[in-house]
């Protein structure tokens, strides 16, 4: 490349490069900074050097674990479901979504509602007093689960969760499976492809970097689950039900442990880091030349 | 050219004008979007309408969440914009080291019971003048306890239930004589599960939510067990059997079916909504929701048929938790003689008059209550019972007191949900406070 050509380059992006500077780089920094002192609201302005310790006190502590894990499964289960139950509306629904597009916006409703708000009207809607739920059960079978007790409570945030977000899943999948050449189809039902034959090895494959598209987002959304999940049951009954984010929360504005905080939000960040390195790797390598 | 020099000018002027006005008023950070701000603005009124320029109160007022934590951060850097600042019992010491102690006029004694002063003290020293007082009442059915009382079935009924729940036949008493082991009888009395005759499907509701206000108030069965939360050596002593009774009321009520099954996801809002359904027969709750309860509007199955009076009495005596709000001087204001005249004021048995009909919650001695008792009679059983019962935890003031509740909120729902031992929970309760209220 010419030299003048290079430079041109650089200073094109130079403004969005400050840009990611100011908005990234300062938050970032003065995470470093919180992380390795000993701060809290008081001496916020004056946090203490303390080296790694916070990232030893996070790394030790057994509750981090178990909201990471907690966070983990969650965002998985979900995940899969979201996927599985998008990639069948899409698929099952596309010859009524072609004759009438506009079910579409009805179906992408529950996406437009703020996740807190729907934490907060399942928890009217789940309550044994006031909510339907466990009113038409009792007049039906004479009892119900305790939707949000500790038993149910990671069940009802995966249906609560699943059914706000599916309808994401489904407008990628939709737009995925609508795209692919009627030409395509034609052409492997000339060889002998019907059904479950031509979804398999037709548009399945056709559809797998949508899919592994929407899996991925729906993981990231719902590994950092908090505003429905805190407003529906909070940390839970001895913290069982505590995501990473609640963790996080928790430690900053409850305990007053910006330090430990941080240092956590770090921790997930670097994996997170991790994470994406290694998918962005396969996908590079997966790349036609 | 001319316009703008125009605008110029004005600018300026104002700006004049704004240095000015804010060096020669008092700001007040109150609290916001409640009883307490209405109570707040009129006694403001009624202050600025007599005090001399350089008195005048100017009141702002920011958003509830993460309220402590903001005025934390705000007074930690020495913030001069406002004079005086909300208070909170459960977060003196974390306050104390940027305000100023006051030291209240004789007026102002008298306006306040003791108990209610002691809310604003912190290392032997007075913080702030006690606006506004949350504490407990035992709320109960007069319609169902008065046939519990008078119906010999029933009467029959409940010494079998309690003989074979509690281990001993008991009878029923008035509330206002009850014990915890009575209350744990009525409990099970009215539980449909347990007794098929009960006209309510639970005998209480308990608030087993993860949330720090919960413990607050579960803490008045502890103390009435003898519970504390250290002593006068600065030991910790939850692992006791104090604890331990108060802890197991809990639970038994809980797995024997006496509450709702989630529980342990229910806070204020919650029970109330129980409560008021006409589906529980007691409950142990703040003294905020008897107006909401005895409203025949919200609540037309209880309103007119709750009664209400001071928790249960255990071994140890009758008490009650006890949590002031209330307003002190910002270390770092740069005009203190004017708030100092204005706390002074605030005290005063005619602002809390004023500070009370206008909806605000203060917990006054007799004498200043009569004042105010056709219009506020909920006021009249505060006192009383602030008086009589209240109690504030020994590091119930500390700086680190909201992570000590925050802490016990934990381990003891993971005790009631049946995560955890009673054993593993006081002992993770144990060692944490002790490094959160370490010296």
């Amino acid at each position: 490349m010419p030299r003048t050509s290079r430079f041109e380059g650089r200073l094109l992006i130079a403004p969005l490069t400050a840009f990611l500077i100011a908005l990234l780089g300062f938050p970032l920094v003065l995470d470093i900074i919180y992380s390795i002192s000993r701060v809290g609201f008081e001496n916020i302005r004056a946090p203490e050097p303390i080296g790694l310790s916070n990232y030893a006190k996070a790394i030790a502590d057994p509750e981090f674990w178990a909201a990471a894990w907690f966070s983990l499964r969650f965002g998985l289960i979900v995940s899969v479901i979201q996927v599985v139950a998008g990639l069948g509306l899409a698929v099952f629904l596309a010859p009524l979504f072609a004759k009438r597009p506009w079910l579409i916006a009805l179906l992408m409703l529950p996406m437009m509602v703020a996740p807190a708000l729907v934490g907060l009207m399942y928890r009217l809607i789940l309550h044994e007093f006031v909510g339907a739920v466990p009113y038409y059960l009792l007049e039906w079978y004479g009892d119900f689960p305790a939707f949000l007790g500790r038993d149910w409570a990671f069940t009802t945030l995966v249906v609560v969760e699943t059914l706000q977000w599916t309808p994401f899943a489904l407008l990628i999948l939709h737009s995925s499976y609508a795209a692919i050449s009627p030409d395509v189809r034609e052409a492997a039902a000339l060889d002998g492809a019907r059904g479950r034959r031509l979804f398999l090895n037709i548009d399945l494959p056709l559809m797998m970097p949508a899919i592994g598209i929407t899996f991925f987002i729906r993981f990231i959304d719902s590994f950092r689950v908090f505003d429905n999940l805190y407003t529906l049951v909070g940390p839970g009954a001895g913290g069982s039900t505590t995501s990473m984010s609640i963790y996080i929360y928790q430690a900053f504005f409850k305990v007053g442990d910006i330090g430990l905080a941080v240092a956590a939000s770090m921790l997930l960040l670097v994996a997170s880091f991790v994470v994406l390195w290694v998918i962005n790797g396969l996908t590079a390598r997966k790349a036609p030349l | 050219m001319t316009r703008l020099k125009t605008l110029l000018t004005s600018a300026a002027l104002f700006a004049a004008l704004g240095v000015t006005g804010a060096m020669a008023e008092v700001t007040v950070l109150g609290w916001p979007g409640g009883p307490e701000e209405a109570g707040l603005r009129k006694a403001a009124d009624a202050y600025n309408a007599t005090a001399s320029d350089a008195d005048k109160v100017k009141l702002i007022f920011f958003n509830r969440d993460g309220f402590f934590d903001k005025l934390a951060a705000d007074l930690a850097a020495g913030s001069t914009d406002f004079d005086v600042n909300l208070l909170a019992t459960y977060a003196l010491g974390r306050y104390a080291p940027f305000m100023d102690p006051i030291t209240l006029p004789d007026a102002d004694k008298a306006t306040f019971p003791e108990k209610v002063l002691a809310t604003m003290q912190y290392d032997g020293k007075q913080y702030g003048i006690p606006t506004d007082l949350s504490l407990h009442f035992m709320y109960y059915r007069t319609d169902l306890i008065e046939k519990l009382l008078s119906d010999a079935d029933w009467k029959a009924k409940y010494g079998e239930i309690s003989e074979k729940y509690l281990g001993k036949k008991l009878e029923p008493k008035d509330p206002d004589a009850w014990t915890w082991e009575d209350w744990m009888a009525t409990a099970l009395f009215f539980t449909k599960s347990i007794n098929s005759d009960s006209p309510t499907r639970y005998g209480t509701v308990l608030q087993m939510k993860n949330l720090l206000f919960n413990m607050m108030v579960w803490h008045s069965v502890a103390r009435a067990q003898g519970g504390d939360w250290m002593n006068d050596k600065g030991e910790i002593t939850v692992d006791s059997p104090a604890y331990r009774t108060a802890l197991d009321i809990y639970k038994k009520l809980y797995d024997e079916g006496t509450s709702p099954k989630d529980s342990t996801t229910y806070e204020f809002a919650e029970s109330n909504a129980a409560f008021g359904a006409g589906q529980v027969a007691t409950m142990v709750q703040w003294n905020a929701a008897f107006g909401d309860l005895d409203n025949k509007e919200k609540t037309p199955a209880v309103a007119g048929k709750i009664g209400t009076v001071a928790p249960p009495a255990g071994p140890e005596g009758r008490f009650t938790h006890i949590h002031g709000l209330g307003l002190g001087i910002n270390k770092a204001s740069k005009n203190k003689e004017g708030a100092v005249r204005f706390l002074n004021w605030l005290g005063t048995p005619d602002a809390m008059e004023i500070y009370a009909k206008a909806g605000g919650s203060p917990a006054l001695s007799d004498e200043v209550v009569a004042k105010v008792s056709a219009e506020r009679p909920d006021l009249v059983k505060l006192g009383q019972f602030a008086g009589a019962y209240g109690f504030v935890m020994h590091g119930g003031t500390a700086a680190k007191a909201l992570q000590v509740y925050e802490l016990q909120a934990k381990e003891f729902t993971a005790y009631w949900a049946g995560d955890k031992s009673l054993d593993e929970a006081l002992a993770a309760t144990k060692s944490g406070m002790a490094e959160l209220l370490k010296p």
